[in-house]
């Protein structure tokens, strides 16, 4: 066991080529961490060190050589930014950006060689595996700044992966600064050509100032051969509102981490998140909100819908410090398994040391609701409609914090598809 | 409209219906009465198609066609309308956007052109009066923190908006005071025409007082076991089911 462990890490260590600081840090820190061994608790039922070394040889990392026209993937959204990496690299050339647009700043940092002090100023690779990984192979990373008091463009990013010949890599890195008063909704997606495995590890990182408000919202509806480790790290400042929204419908393993540090007064920190999932598909959803001030607020909700032999995670970390009085801490995930082979593990963990909190959570599992189906279809309408009013019901709460009507259209559309099949 | 002959249902390995003979024809009202664990939910259900139940003897005839192998959604296109006794809560689902669900899909089924949302709206404001029902209550989820009397008011408005032809009524009575049971009492008498059919079943008589059937069947122990006009509702309230069953276990 020991020998094959030592093997992997060792693997990969002697593909990272590490120049600058910032690579040889994020090196040292991975080294020194290792990928979560089977026994780690926050990987209990993610093994992901079997699940890298089964699936990869970590021979060389793939190049991005696909002839794609980068904006036939894009959203139609007019006055909006869409922004592109390639295998985990960010292509500023082949992005799209709003012309003249005075709400934000955005760019390509070459971690190679810059020097950026935000990278790495709010996730915490010491302690987190990924996030080193990502540090030591960062190259071209993307970092985005909304003015202060600005309503910032639309922001589409989109992940291009090509593992035409080779299995692939990508470890995109991103920074985003939301000044004073700004307010900015992203949206991600991954667009996959080949058939090869990849390896997708990216880190995101927000900043989020007094008053201001971002939203990050991902759609994960990747091919099977897609391995994610997703991480996004966010800071709030005084009375700002952060929102993550995680749509996860296929792919072969996906692990979301999220990790909201609320360090102001009066802030929202929002996790909604889907998983709609069938076939083989392994989705674990890992969350953290760690309320360090009085008078804040986080909520979560997690719904999940579990078909075929597929597997979800959810683990929900609520902390209250002693100093976060009068904090509402709201927790939810609800699951319907319609296999006999469909597995949920779902843990909320609650830590709190303050004393005048409100804090609820709550997790429930279940199968369809035969009273209510039975109910529908005595209306006379088809047992298929009668699952997928429910359902659909069942999931539509997890969408209020998404603004773009495109995406919220495009996530029912997956939501519609993914009930229908089976 | 509808036979029932020698009809048999059970649950698991409980054998609920021991043989049920009924006929109704278009334009009767029949109440089927009975005290607790008789058989008459049972009953309701089984016409309605649910499937824990499996029908291991007799027939079911609507129209001429064998009900038996349709599945909810047919015999509900077909005609057969159940008002639940416990209404179904249905979280994020409103009672406006289900029903035009399902009125389209039943209209479609007989040959009718689906309602476009004018038509269909108009449509409802017309059926709310018949039960009183208030608009606001519609946009809300369906069954949803609604009281009582709320709940099987909805029940008597999906009634009267999907237009069936046999409407059974599962102790539409339980849980309403005397001022909604009159609203939906009012709302069925409102519906009831030489077309179609109710079959109201109820523990007590006094929704017969508003309803007022042409026939009354006493259920007991899975069978009918007692036929009468409607003064045997009568004298089932003022002497009780006991009567009965000692009749019933004197013949047995």
């Amino acid at each position: 066991m020991e020998a094959t462990t030592t093997t992997l890490e060792s693997q990969i260590i002697e593909q990272i080529k590490a120049e600058s600081n910032f690579q040889k840090e994020g090196l040292a820190a991975f080294t020194a961490l290792g990928i979560p061994e089977k026994k780690s608790e926050a990987y209990k039922f993610t093994p992901i060190k079997s699940i890298l070394s089964k699936n990869f040889d970590w021979s060389t990392r793939g190049e991005f050589n696909a002839q794609v026209n980068f904006e036939d993937a894009f959203y139609p959204v007019e006055n909006a930014n869409h922004l592109v990496f390639l295998n985990g690299v960010y292509s500023h050339k082949d992005s799209k950006l709003q012309a003249d647009d005075n709400s934000m700043t955005i760019k390509a940092v070459d971690l190679t060689h810059e020097v950026h002090a935000a990278f790495g100023s709010v996730a915490d690779q010491k302690n987190d595996a990924f996030t080193a990984w990502n540090s030591a192979n960062s190259t071209a990373a993307l970092h985005i700044e909304v003015s202060k008091n600005k309503q910032g463009t639309p922001t589409f990013i989109y992940h291009f992966v090509d593992s035409e010949n080779q299995e692939t890599y990508a470890f995109p890195r991103i920074f985003v600064k939301s000044n004073t008063g700004s307010e900015l909704s992203i949206y991600e997606k991954l667009v996959v050509k080949g058939d090869h495995k990849a390896f997708i590890n990216s880190t995101i990182e927000a900043n989020v100032d007094a008053n201001a408000s971002l939203k990050y919202t991902k759609t994960q509806n990747y091919p099977s051969n897609i391995f994610a480790v997703e991480g996004i790290f966010a800071k709030q400042d005084t009375s700002s509102r952060f929102y993550t929204n995680t749509f996860s419908f296929s792919g072969a393993v996906i692990r979301n981490n999220i990790v909201i540090a609320i360090d102001g007064e009066n802030c929202e920190g929002h996790m909604n998140g889907i998983y709609l999932i069938d076939g083989k598909t392994h989705v674990d959803n890992n969350t953290a909100v760690d309320h360090k001030a009085p008078n804040t607020y986080s909520n979560e909700l997690y719904k999940g819908i579990l078909k075929g032999q597929s597997k979800g995670v959810f683990n929900g970390k609520i902390y209250v410090r002693p100093a976060a009085q009068k904090t509402n801490a709201f927790q939810a995930n609800n699951n319907v398994l319609l296999s006999e082979n469909a597995t949920i593990n779902t843990k909320p963990q609650l830590e709190i040391w303050a004393d005048d909190v409100k804090c609820s959570h709550g997790c429930t599992v279940g199968q369809l609701d035969e009273d209510a189906i039975f109910y529908l279809r005595a209306r006379g309408i088809s047992k298929d409609d009668a699952i997928s009013l429910v359902l659909n019901a069942f999931t539509k709460d997890t969408l209020n914090q998404v603004d773009e009507e495109l995406i919220k259209e495009n996530i029912l559309e997956l939501i519609e598809k993914g009930l229908k099949n089976g | 409209m509808l036979k029932i002959e020698n009809l048999q249902a059970k649950i698991e390995d409980k054998q609920i219906l021991k043989g049920i003979n009924l006929e109704v024809k278009p334009g009767e009202v029949h109440a089927i009465m009975g005290p607790n664990g008789s058989g008459k939910s049972t009953l309701a259900s089984v016409l309605a198609g649910r499937e824990d139940y499996e029908v291991n003897g007799g027939s079911i005839t609507f129209q001429g066609e064998d009900l038996t192998d349709l599945s909810p959604e047919d015999r509900a296109r077909a005609g057969i309308f159940l008002a639940f006794q416990y209404p179904i809560e249905i979280p994020g689902v409103s009672t406006t956007n289900f029903l035009k669900t399902a009125l389209n899909q039943v209209r479609v089924a007989r040959g009718l052109k689906p309602m476009d949302a004018v038509s269909f709206l108009k449509e409802m404001k017309e059926k709310m009066k018949l039960v009183e029902i208030d608009q606001a209550l519609l946009s809300r989820s369906l069954n949803e923190g609604f009281s009582g009397g709320e709940k099987k008011r909805n029940e008597i408005f999906q009634m009267a908006m999907l237009e069936p032809k046999l409407s059974i009524l599962d102790e539409t009575d339980s849980g309403l005071d005397i001022d909604a049971l009159k609203i939906v009492a009012d709302g069925v008498n409102k519906l009831k025409s030489s077309e179609n059919a109710t079959i109201v079943i109820t523990h007590y008589q006094r929704l017969l007082d508003y309803i007022v059937p042409d026939f009354v069947h006493v259920l007991y122990n899975g069978r009918i076991v007692k036929s009468g006009d409607k003064s045997l509702a009568l004298e089932l309230e003022a002497k009780g089911y006991d009567w009965i069953k000692e009749e019933v276990g004197e013949l047995a």
